[in-house]
């Protein structure tokens, strides 16, 4: 394609401009960079970046000084962004190009944006007394036109125009009224105090703010910018002057500047093996970690989390009246006096506060009789369990309403336990399932069986009843006489005080972190929300206003409970088995009566008899953080998988790494780059980490000598199994001194470890690299695992893990003295994330003794069939016993 | 013959921690036994108590549907006591097959046919696990160890096809028929294992003696041998049924038919499930063709080692054979270390096995979502059998890969530890 030869030839030749722009120095580039981002940024409507980030007067203030920084790189609107990038990058890339990168930084970072800036708002505040914000590159514009034409005026000192002289410096104020008169929205003030500003520049008043040279050098010698940073333009450039020698001396690679060098840098990159295979990971890792926890406070935001809704369209919540009132009332005080009297009769105490709340015989009779009266089938169930020394029994009663309308092929379960989960006294709740029992039995609606259950506590009395409604319970506890159909969804009342209640707290977390089926959740609060206009609440949050703060804690809060994975009423017992339950409790002193929470009841009863299928439409993972919003599982499981994402990658690198010996040579870059043993084995050539015992130069693979690491991370895990067994058999009262004892052992094992490894013949360094590069695979492994099933319990674990991938093993080349010191602080710190440690400082935080804890986990596990345990002794403490160790070989 | 220590210790250790895991865990067995991932509908060992039942009863095993295994395995198992009372003998018995198994890998490990055949011999010949090792990777391996305490009757066809190689690799021609004539009676698939077999009893016969046998002959006879072998198994199994067949459409129509759906780490389930009832004959047709299709074109390729091109269509059998458990992956682990000379060469190493571990973890997490919390769905499950399948067929296609190089490095040695690239 030739051109006509009658065109004159193009005035501007492109591929001189493309080889300008190719060679634009290093801040130039930032700050375009940066002008770009920012311009881009506004595009979005939630965050105002001009508002942000302008010149205000009136927002000036010690926490927005930032402002005085900003501004210049923000800019209104396209037209505003690009005329000043065209005026600036030019001036700029002289100036950097005559002063240095560094240097350039320190100013216009500094002095230049914050002067003009300062001039700016004196007069405008309090001079002229008004507020107009400013932003832009046209402050640096004008400022390094300001000091050009100084610069000019030393050397040309006047324009002549006819007689008239006009001196040179004067060109910046008639550029500056011209763009005044010109173009609309421009601050000449702002101008002015740049041009200013910009004669002091070129009259080298402001040289006092230019960093010593001495100091500049020493930086750039030291972090050795010139070979790391493309397009750097050293401080020695000055030397040169401004046309002076390109800077290519002394730069290795020698491509700086070229089109090709974004290419040489990456190339650059790809060829430095420390940064690739130790510092690179550690990044990721720690982005990987910081990512996962910022990613779990963005959810509370509206953005992130939804507000919820019901899915399941036959569940109608809040459709049909409630008839539960009026005379009922009367049944059920009824109830309650017969079921009062009853109270401490056999102990013989006048006292009312005195008497005995435990549920004897005669009210066990009594219930039996009221419910038979009503019509329904009654039977009992004795049960005892036996955890950490202490023996639980009891016997719950139980009747059944056979559906009139159904086949006994399903059934609902309403729970109301004689103590509360925390031990009050239940007598409102229990007294109005009886009440409930007999209206329920009149109604002819029911196609679902409901089954009144009655324990004496809500801790291991649902669990009997339920283990065996399917078969499943242990021996001591007694099979049921009378069954009905699959449960198709659970309620659990608790009243547990005489006043009238305010609101219902509704407890839905189950035995290791399972959660009722959301639709559940959402039936209770619009039925009692939108139908009765009882307020509801959740995790304890008796003061909810929809902050972010709230719901942050509400689901923290949440978050915690699912983690430890204990029952949190009477209901949890019911999510192992696949049915939705949750717990309805009151809370708060209102006007609400145990009619209204007898209306609730109804109405989800009649909600849930409506199903024509298990409840499976809704999510069964969730965070609630709010009675109506909520974040599913596919918005917040990436934290937890970020998390455990953080071991993986730093096993594979580490695995990587045992891969190679240290190559002697290092100088051998020109083998081809395809081949990916070699270049690997150059990429760890000056690994340090990896001590030279390459008896045979010529082989560059290194064997990795797994047969041992494999043992010990395997034994480890094997090994957490002892620890796990010894807390679930103890007896309760020694759990405090066999806390203190694992955390004696605990201090000891890793150096025992790590001394035994290193009287093993094979070297230490690679066994302590595989060691940990095993051990945080199967950690990233059985956390991603766990995600899936309890999301806040990977997600705490993870977190307290999180240092393991950070220690390493301190090399032997380090003077002894810092070795020590280093890897006895190294221990003492991962000492202080030791799994029985975490328990003392959680125990201490929360005010509740260690024998407590312990003995609710033994219990959980002997009865709830709770796992959490079993992730801490086989999963968290074995890959910190191989982080100790690993640390401890430094030492040997 | 004086006792190998090393080997005494191995077998011992293994046995004792099959009997430990059996005393410490009482429940451990049936649970296995219960997991889609150990037994399937031709392998479970509840259907065999299913059909063992029957069979006392003097009943057709076949009958009711849920037994589709071999019938000779009926009266071994009623020697046995119930093993739901006594668990142990049952225990103690496929312990036993177990170390059998592993005796055979050491054989074939000792021959060292694995490096150095009769067309092929590695340059890498020194770098090599000997027989008690690679007995101690069979024998220590989890999924070896799920299998034997899941009671899962795929033990005998592995051992079988592994008695097979031994019996090959030692030159027992007529013993290596008959055993694969065995694990072919069992389950049908180890008969596409014939022609890599017969060629290296071809490679073995031509290198003792001599004199080189006519290739055709040789096969011909063997097969017929195989044949026969099968046809003799038949005839005694038709002593214990009696009508030929409902038992040959109870066992080998129902592990070609493909009829029951029940999940399994495989591919073939969730295909089925979702297909259209009218192309089912079709795809089926396609499916096991693809599956024969290996067979053939690996044997060509990889002609001058067929003891490899054995153990790769084991490993392929692992993720395409219609009812796939993990004792097939087992038996394709418990191959791999005879090759331990070309692990060097492979290139996928850390990322297969962290994909087989990740599914192996999270295999059981999610079915146990989809099945017993009811908050997962299949798709859970299928999409971990899927990883699961990808990182079997990475270590396959990884291990091909670093044979071929090995074999081009032998012909060409002056590109020794030259980069490749595949082009």
């Amino acid at each position: 394609m030739a051109s006509p030869a009658a065109l004159p030839p193009l005035p501007f030749n492109p591929s001189r401009v493309r080889s300008y722009v190719l060679r634009l120095p290093l801040f130039t580039r930032l700050v375009v960079l940066a002008i770009i981002v920012f311009w881009l940024l506004e595009f979005q409507t939630v965050w105002s970046v001009v508002q942000w980030g302008a010149l205000i007067p009136d927002e000036i203030g010690l926490s927005t000084m930032y402002r005085l920084n900003t501004y210049p790189v923000i800019h209104t609107g396209f037209f505003h962004a690009f005329i000043n990038l065209l005026a600036l990058v030019p001036l700029l890339e002289r100036f950097e190009a005559e002063h240095g990168t560094l240097t350039a930084i320190a100013l216009f970072i500094g002095p230049l944006s914050t002067f003009p800036a300062g001039i700016y708002l004196l007069i405008e505040k309090f001079v002229l007394h008004s507020n107009t914000s400013v932003a832009g590159a046209s402050v640096w514009v004008f400022l390094l036109l300001g000091s050009e034409s100084i610069r000019t005026f030393k050397s040309n000192p006047y324009f002549s125009l006819g007689n008239y002289k006009i001196p040179t410096w004067t060109s910046p104020l008639f550029a500056c009224a011209v763009v005044w008169m010109l173009v609309s929205n421009t601050s000449v003030l702002g101008h002015l105090s740049a041009v200013l500003i910009g004669y002091l520049l070129g009259l080298g008043y402001l040289k006092v703010f230019v960093p010593p040279e001495k100091i500049l050098r020493w930086i750039e010698g030291k972090l050795n910018l010139l070979g790391r940073l493309p397009h750097y333009v050293s401080v020695d450039q000055k030397t040169y002057g401004r046309f002076g020698v390109l800077p290519t001396a002394g730069a290795p690679g020698g491509e700086r500047g070229t089109p090709m060098s974004f290419m040489a840098a990456l190339r650059n990159l790809r060829n430095n093996p420390k940064f690739l295979f130790v510092r690179l990971p550690y990044i990721l890792s720690f982005l990987c970690v910081v990512a996962g926890v910022v990613w779990l406070f963005l959810l509370p935001l509206d953005d992130y989390s939804r507000k919820t809704y019901i899915s399941e369209n036959a569940l109608l919540p809040g459709q049909v009246h409630a008839y539960f009132s009026g005379s009922e009332q009367h049944i059920f005080r009824g109830y309650k006096k017969e079921l009062e009297g009853l109270l401490g009769d056999n102990a013989g105490d006048e006292v009312q506060e005195q008497k005995s709340e435990e549920r004897t015989p005669v009210i066990s009779d009594k219930i039996q009789s009221i419910l038979k009266a009503a019509g329904l089938k009654v039977a009992t169930q004795g049960y005892q369990y036996t955890s950490s020394g202490i023996t639980h029994e009891g016997e719950n009663i139980y009747a059944i309403i056979q559906a009139p309308r159904g086949d006994a092929t399903e059934a609902i379960v309403l729970v109301a336990a004689w103590k509360t989960v925390d031990g009050e006294l239940n007598l409102n709740g229990v007294s109005l399932a009886l009440t409930l029992a007999r209206y329920f039995k009149r109604w002819s609606l029911w196609s679902k069986d409901i089954i009144f259950v009655f324990p004496p506590d809500s801790k291991s009395g649902t669990q009997a009843w339920i283990d065996a409604y399917h078969d499943m319970q242990p021996p001591t506890v007694q099979p049921l006489p009378l069954k009905s159909g699959a449960l198709q969804g659970g309620l659990v009342i608790e009243y547990p005080f005489n006043h009238r209640f305010e609101n219902l707290h509704i407890v839905y977390d189950g035995v290791n972190g399972q959660l009722p089926n959301l639709d559940l959740f959402n039936t209770a609060v619009s039925i009692s929300g939108g139908q009765m206009g009882i307020g509801t609440r959740l995790q304890e949050m008796w003061e909810h206003n929809g902050s972010y703060e709230k719901r942050l804690q509400t689901m923290l809060r949440g978050m915690v409970k699912q983690g430890f994975g204990y029952a949190t009423g009477a209901h949890s017992s019911f999510m192992p088995y696949h049915i939705d339950a949750i717990t309805l409790q009151t809370q708060g002193n209102g006007w609400q009566d145990e009619m209204a929470l007898g209306r609730t009841v109804e109405g989800l009863c009649r909600s849930l008899n409506n199903l024509l299928e298990h409840l499976h439409q809704s999510f069964f993972f969730y965070l609630l953080m709010q009675t109506h919003r909520f974040v599913s599982i596919g918005t917040y499981l990436p934290s937890a998988m970020l998390i455990a994402g953080n071991f993986t990658i730093m096993a594979i690198s580490i695995w990587l790494r045992t891969g190679y010996y240290e190559n002697p040579k290092s100088s051998d870059t020109a083998a081809a780059p395809q081949d990916e043993k070699s270049e690997k084995a150059q990429l760890a050539a000056k690994d340090q980490g990896v001590v030279a015992v390459a008896q045979q130069p010529t082989e560059k693979v290194a064997e990795r000598q797994l047969a041992l690491p494999l043992t010990l991370v395997v034994g480890l895990h094997l090994l957490g199994l002892i620890p796990l067994y010894i807390f679930n058999n103890l007896s309760h009262d020694t759990y405090t001194l066999a806390t203190f004892t694992s955390i004696a052992i605990n201090a000891a094992l890793p150096l025992l470890v790590s001394l035994l490894l290193s009287r093993t013949p094979t070297t230490t360094q690679q066994k302590a690299h595989l060691i940990k590069s095993l051990s945080l695979l199967l950690l990233g492994l059985f956390l991603s695992t766990l995600a899936t099933l309890n999301f806040s319990l990977s997600f705490m674990i993870g977190l307290l893990c999180a240092p393991l991938s950070f220690v390493h093993r301190i090399t032997p080349e380090t003077s002894p003295g810092l070795r020590y010191a280093l890897s006895l602080s190294g221990l003492f710190f991962l000492n202080l994330v030791s799994p029985p440690v975490v328990l003392l400082a959680g125990c201490a935080y929360y005010g509740v003794s260690v024998e407590t804890v312990l003995t609710e986990a033994a219990f959980g596990w002997d009865v709830w069939g709770m796992w959490t345990q079993v992730v801490v002794w086989c999963v968290w403490w074995p890959a910190w016993v191989v982080g100790g160790a690993v640390v401890g070989t430094s030492m040997f | 013959m004086p006792v190998d220590r090393r080997k005494a210790a191995v077998f011992g250790g293994a046995l004792a921690l099959r009997l430990l895991l059996l005393l410490l865990f009482p429940s451990l067995p049936d649970l296995l036994t219960g997991r889609v991932e150990v037994s399937t509908p031709v392998t479970s060992f509840k259907r065999l108590q299913e059909g063992l039942f029957l069979y006392n009863r003097n009943a057709s095993p076949y009958d009711g549907g849920v037994f589709h295994q071999a019938p000779l395995l009926l009266p071994i198992f009623s020697l046995l006591p119930n093993a739901q009372e006594y668990p142990f003998p049952t225990a103690l018995f496929y312990s036993l097959v177990d170390l059998l198994n592993a005796s055979a890998l050491v054989t074939i490990s000792d021959s060292a046919q694995a490096v150095s055949g009769r067309l092929y011999s590695s340059v890498r010949k020194q770098i090599k696990w000997d027989g008690v090792v690679v007995a101690a990777w069979f024998l220590f391996n989890p999924f070896t160890i799920a299998t034997c305490l899941g009671r899962s009757t795929a033990v005998f066809t592995t051992t079988g096809i592994l008695y097979a190689l031994s019996a090959a690799v030692q030159g027992q021609n007529l013993n290596s028929m008959l055993a694969l004539g065995f694990a072919s009676y069992l389950s049908i698939y180890p008969a596409l294992l014939f022609i890599p077999l017969v060629l290296l009893c071809y490679d073995r016969r031509a290198q003792r003696s001599n004199i080189t046998p006519s290739t055709a002959l040789f096969v011909v006879k063997h097969f017929a041998v195989f044949l026969l072998s099968i046809a003799g198994l038949l005839g005694i199994s038709l002593l214990i049924i009696g009508d030929l067949f409902a038992l040959i459409s109870a066992t080998y129509g129902f592990q070609l038919l493909v009829p029951d759906l029940t999940p399994n780490i495989g591919l073939w389930w969730y295909f089925f499930i979702e297909i259209f009832d009218s192309f089912r004959d079709f795809f089926l047709g396609v499916f096991w063709l693809h599956l024969t299709a290996y067979a053939g074109s690996l044997t060509v390729r990889l002609r001058r080692q067929p003891l490899f091109v054995v153990t790769s269509l084991l490993g392929i059998f692992a993720v395409f054979k219609p009812y796939p458990s993990i004792s097939d992956a087992s038996l394709y682990f418990a191959l791999l270390p005879l090759y331990r000379h070309i692990f060097p060469l492979m290139r996928y190493t850390f990322f297969s096995v962290s994909a087989l571990l990740y599914a192996s973890l999270l295999g059981p997490a999610f079915y146990h979502l989809w099945i017993y919390a009811g908050s997962g769905n299949a798709n859970f499950f299928y999409a971990i059998t899927l990883v699961w399948s990808l990182g079997l067929s990475l270590v396959i296609a990884d291990t091909i890969f670093a044979a071929l190089r090995d074999e081009w490095e032998q012909e060409n040695p002056d590109q020794r530890g030259r980069p490749v690239k595949q082009v």
